[in-house]
Formats: C-alpha cells, sequence, structure tokens
C-alpha cells in the first residue's frame, strides 16, 4: 500500500507543509511509499514535491490519498475523482469574515472552502481533524467516519543554537516578548500590540515585542497594525518578516514569554512549539488552542488586555510561577510527541484496510 | 476581578487574580492608570487602507440611470399660451379697442413672455447638446478620482512596503555592526 498526500499549497514555514513532510517521511520509515502532491509550491521544496496533475500516473485502488484540507482549491475536485481509499485531514478554514476588509481573494477561497467541505463529506473514507475542535465540525458537515489526530510534529529540529548574531543584538537586558504566525487579521496581532503597551507602560518599561512572520499579501493588514503602533506611541516591536528556522528559533529562544491572541485556530503549533523551547505561554482560548495547550500554558477566556499585560507580568516576574507554568507546559507537549502522533495515522489508516 | 484566565491545576489562578487586582489598583489609586485610558486603548479600531480593486469605476448608467428615458420632451410652449376659442375672439376684440391706446406703451406681459418662451424654444437644442457635454465631463471627472483615489492608495501600499525596507535595512545595519563585534580582531 501506498500513501500519497495532497495540498494546495505547500510554503516555506507552513504549519501544513511541514505535516506533510512529517507524515510522508514517518511513512516511508515504516516502508510505506509516499510522495506529496500539490497546486502551489515554495521553490525551496521543488524537488520535494510533485504537481497534483501528476498523480494519475501514481493512482491505485490499494492506495490511500490524505488530502490535506485548509481552503477552497482545484485540487478537490481532482481529489473527489480519485479511485484511491480518500482521507482528509482538516486543518479548518478560516471564516471568510476576517478577509473581508484585507484580502477579499482569500475571503473568497475561504468561503468556498466550507461550502468544498460540505461535498466531501459521503465522498471520503475517513475525515481527520487535528483537534477535537475540528473533528466536530467534520460530524457537523455531515462527516460520519471521523477521528483526530494531533498534527505530526518534529520538535527535534527546533533544537538549535541561537545564532550570536542575535544573541549580541537582543539578549541586552530587556524582557522579550514573541508572537509567532502569519500576520493575518484572524491571528489579531492588533490585540498582542495593545497588551504589550499596556506591559510596556504600566509593568515593564525595559520591554520588547517580536512579531516573526510572513505579511506579504496583507501589506494592508500591516500598515494598519503600524498606524495602530504610531497611535499608540508604542516603541520596540519588531517586525521579523519571513524568517529561516534557524533565526526563528533564535528569536524564540532569546524571548521570555509567548503571547497568543488570535481569535482563530484550527490547532496552533506555535504555541506548541513555545513549549518545546521552554518559553512560557499565555494564550487566548480561541478555536482549538484550549485543546491544543492541553492544560499546559496560561489561557486567557476573557480579553481583558491590561489584565493579560498583568498576567505576563506575574509569570516574568515570579520565578516560581514560571517553573510551574513550563513544568505544566512540558507535561502536556507528551500528547504530541511523534511516536504517538504516528502510531496515531498507522492506526486510522489500518482502519481503511479490508 | 474575575477571573479570565485558566491554568493547570498546581497554579493558584486566584492568587495570581488578586496580585494583578492589587497592582491595578494601587496604579490607579496613584493616578498612573485610567479606566477611561484602558477602555480607549482596548476600543481602538485598525484603519484598513482602500483596496484600489475594490473602487470601481463610475460609468454613466450608474451616474444617470434612466436619464434619457425620464427626459420630459419639450413642452409645446407656444400652443400653452395661447388663447383659443370664445376667449380668443374677445380678448382680439378687446385689445383692438384699446391699441390706440396700448400703442404707446410697454408691450404686454403675454406677449414679453411668448416671445421668451419662443426663444427659450429655440435654445433647447443648445440646452441638451450642452446638458450631453456636462454628462461628459462629470464622468470624466469621476473617473479621474477614482483613478487619483486608486494612486493614492497604491502610494500607501508602496509607503509601506518602503518603511518594511527601511526597517530591515537598520535591522540588517545593527545585525552587520554585531557581527563585527563577534569578529576577531
Amino acid at each position: 500500500m501506498n500513501v500519497h498526500q495532497f495540498l494546495t499549497s505547500y510554503s516555506y514555514g507552513d504549519a501544513i507543509g511541514n505535516e506533510a513532510l512529517e507524515i510522508r517521511d514517518f511513512l516511508r520509515s515504516q516502508g510505506i511509499g509516499s510522495e506529496i502532491f500539490t497546486l502551489h509550491f515554495h521553490p525551496r521544496y521543488a524537488n520535494q514535491v510533485r504537481n497534483y496533475l501528476e498523480y494519475d500516473r501514481f493512482s491505485a485502488p490499494a492506495n490511500t490519498v490524505i488530502y490535506h484540507f485548509s481552503i477552497g482549491s482545484p485540487v478537490t475536485k481532482r481529489f473527489l475523482r480519485l479511485r484511491d481509499r480518500k482521507v482528509i485531514i482538516y486543518h479548518n478554514i478560516t471564516p471568510y469574515q476576517f478577509f473581508l476588509d484585507y484580502h477579499r481573494i482569500l475571503a473568497k477561497d475561504c468561503f468556498k472552502g466550507r461550502l468544498e467541505l460540505k461535498s466531501l463529506a459521503g465522498q471520503v473514507d475517513l475525515a481527520l481533524g487535528d483537534s477535537e475542535y475540528n473533528r466536530r465540525e467534520l460530524v457537523a458537515a455531515g462527516f460520519k467516519e471521523t477521528g483526530v489526530l494531533p498534527l505530526v510534529m518534529d520538535f527535534a529540529k527546533f533544537d538549535l543554537p541561537v545564532l550570536p548574531v542575535f544573541r549580541e543584538m537582543f539578549a541586552d537586558g530587556k524582557t522579550n516578548i514573541l508572537f509567532v504566525g502569519r500576520i493575518i487579521p484572524n491571528k489579531k496581532v492588533e490585540d498582542v500590540i495593545k497588551t504589550f503597551h499596556l506591559y510596556q507602560a504600566h509593568f515593564n518599561p525595559e520591554s520588547r515585542l517580536f512579531i516573526v512572520g510572513e505579511y506579504r499579501g496583507f501589506e494592508r493588514y500591516v500598515s494598519a497594525l503600524r498606524e495602530l503602533i504610531a497611535g499608540l506611541g508604542v516603541r520596540d516591536i519588531h517586525f521579523s518578516g519571513h524568517v529561516p528556522l534557524a533565526e526563528m528559533v533564535s528569536y524564540a529562544k532569546l524571548s521570555h514569554l509567548y503571547l497568543h491572541l488570535s481569535e482563530h485556530e484550527g490547532f496552533c503549533a506555535p504555541v506548541l512549539e513555545s513549549f518545546h523551547l521552554g518559553i512560557p505561554v499565555v494564550a487566548f482560548d480561541a478555536g482549538a488552542v484550549g485543546e491544543t495547550m492541553n492544560h499546559g500554558g496560561v489561557l486567557v477566556v476573557r480579553k481583558d488586555l491590561l489584565g493579560v499585560a498583568g498576567v505576563c507580568h506575574e509569570i516574568l516576574s515570579r520565578p516560581e510561577l514560571k517553573a510551574a507554568v513550563l513544568a505544566g507546559q512540558e507535561k502536556a507537549l507528551e500528547k504530541y510527541l511523534r511516536p504517538r502522533t504516528g502510531k496515531i495515522l498507522l492506526d486510522n489508516l489500518r482502519r481503511l484496510l479490508p | 476581578m474575575e477571573p479570565f484566565i485558566r491554568a493547570a491545576a498546581e497554579i493558584n489562578v486566584e492568587e495570581i487574580m488578586a496580585a494583578i487586582q492589587k497592582k491595578i489598583q494601587d496604579k490607579k489609586d496613584a493616578g498612573l492608570l485610567k479606566q477611561s485610558e484602558i477602555d480607549e486603548i482596548s476600543e481602538m479600531e485598525l484603519q484598513p487602507l482602500p483596496d484600489f480593486l475594490e473602487i470601481p469605476h463610475i460609468y454613466e448608467p450608474v451616474l444617470y440611470p434612466g436619464f434619457t428615458e425620464n427626459m420630459a420632451p419639450p413642452a409645446a410652449l407656444e400652443e400653452a399660451i395661447q388663447e383659443t376659442g370664445l376667449a380668443k375672439g374677445v380678448m382680439k376684440k378687446f385689445r383692438g379697442l384699446l391699441y390706440p391706446l396700448i400703442r404707446f406703451m410697454t408691450r404686454p406681459l403675454y406677449v414679453e413672455l411668448k416671445t421668451g418662451i419662443l426663444d427659450l424654444q429655440k435654445k433647447v437644442p443648445i440646452i441638451l447638446q450642452s446638458s450631453e457635454y456636462v454628462r461628459l465631463l462629470h464622468n470624466a471627472m469621476h473617473n479621474m478620482i477614482v483613478e487619483a483615489s486608486k494612486l493614492k492608495t497604491e502610494e500607501e501600499i508602496l509607503k509601506t512596503k518602503i518603511r518594511f525596507l527601511e526597517d530591515k535595512i537598520e535591522f540588517l545595519e545593527n545585525r552587520e555592526r554585531a557581527l563585527e563585534k563577534k569578529l576577531p580582531g
């Protein structure tokens, strides 16, 4: 049996693309043939993936095709026509309303994605969500056979040293707060900025905010964020843009706290990456975030921005509290270690065998 | 303060909330923090630039819906002021009697009106041509405003991109300096 994967886009540093790569490597390590087929891909991965239109050469009824579904795209139509066994991994679709003011094409694709999800119901052999939150959405969309497969992640790749230059630049005694993710409206970066402003103004003037993530395509959103920063008069906010893994790890390792106030997440990988890197996490309970945090870190259930700034201050100024948060995070992370998620994947694939 | 956080069982959330509340209250009492300031910050909305792709061109049908269809035909003005029937005969006789007197006076109002209306009627085609010209100018002006808006939005986006690049350059300069410090010698 071969298990191949379909996805719409394979971007550099993207959680879904990374998972596809992890699944492929894991399956190959189990002696199962596996390839990745995609519509768009980053040039860096040109030798790792194939065009999805090439799949006809590989298609066979004994094969299983996993489709990573997160947005409406022409890949769905091709996937539905396959004679192979079909599995979808649903990563959730951001509600289109978040993009109406900033990216109408993406808003359209997200809207279309929700319709396509319904069209997939009854057409696939198994539908997996990477969180219970996503699985519940699958059930609501009409899928009968469902399950949960937590994001398959390789945490070992984050075990990199801090770049000496970064240490020279940012290890200057200031308290560094980190946000990682695409700079898009549902991530509510404005709330992170406002909270940081309150933290800097009322708790710790010697602090800095790293906003690490891709913003291309969302220049108007970032422009509005910059206007907000100017309006608040907040300083020491650093937008890194898209950075290589070594730099991302350096930012993270030089940070003292991870702050995530997104209002829609289907899983939220950066939270787990921060758990692994030993950074205390304060995150807003939206979508699957609470479930992903698995009782680790500090979960914000109501957006009281000054209160959140106060929580950050408490964690950063009380070593015993920070240690307790980190201990909780370490325990929470066990659920996501690769041998465990790999076993869940194989168990689910076995469910499909006659 | 109602707890707005959840954490592992080992962490005393109530105690954290009490500590935060005390610190905030102390700052408020010292006049360093005002509730109105916090509310203002929380309620600040982002002001996104308009998407120039979403600014439509405005063409004549949008500006003048049903203009041509609803345009009233020129009224038969001459007919409107003509007396008819019995009134016409009586008025003619009456005017004939008074003519020796009124011939040395200004022209009667109805004659003035009639002359004016006839003049206006002659101008109707010119007015219609002018209105067509105004419509064209109006369209042109609208489209120029649309194009100017698009250019303005594009300019703002380009400015944002330049600011990103400036930040990037500044960061790279800092990085370069940090690297130089790390180099031996």
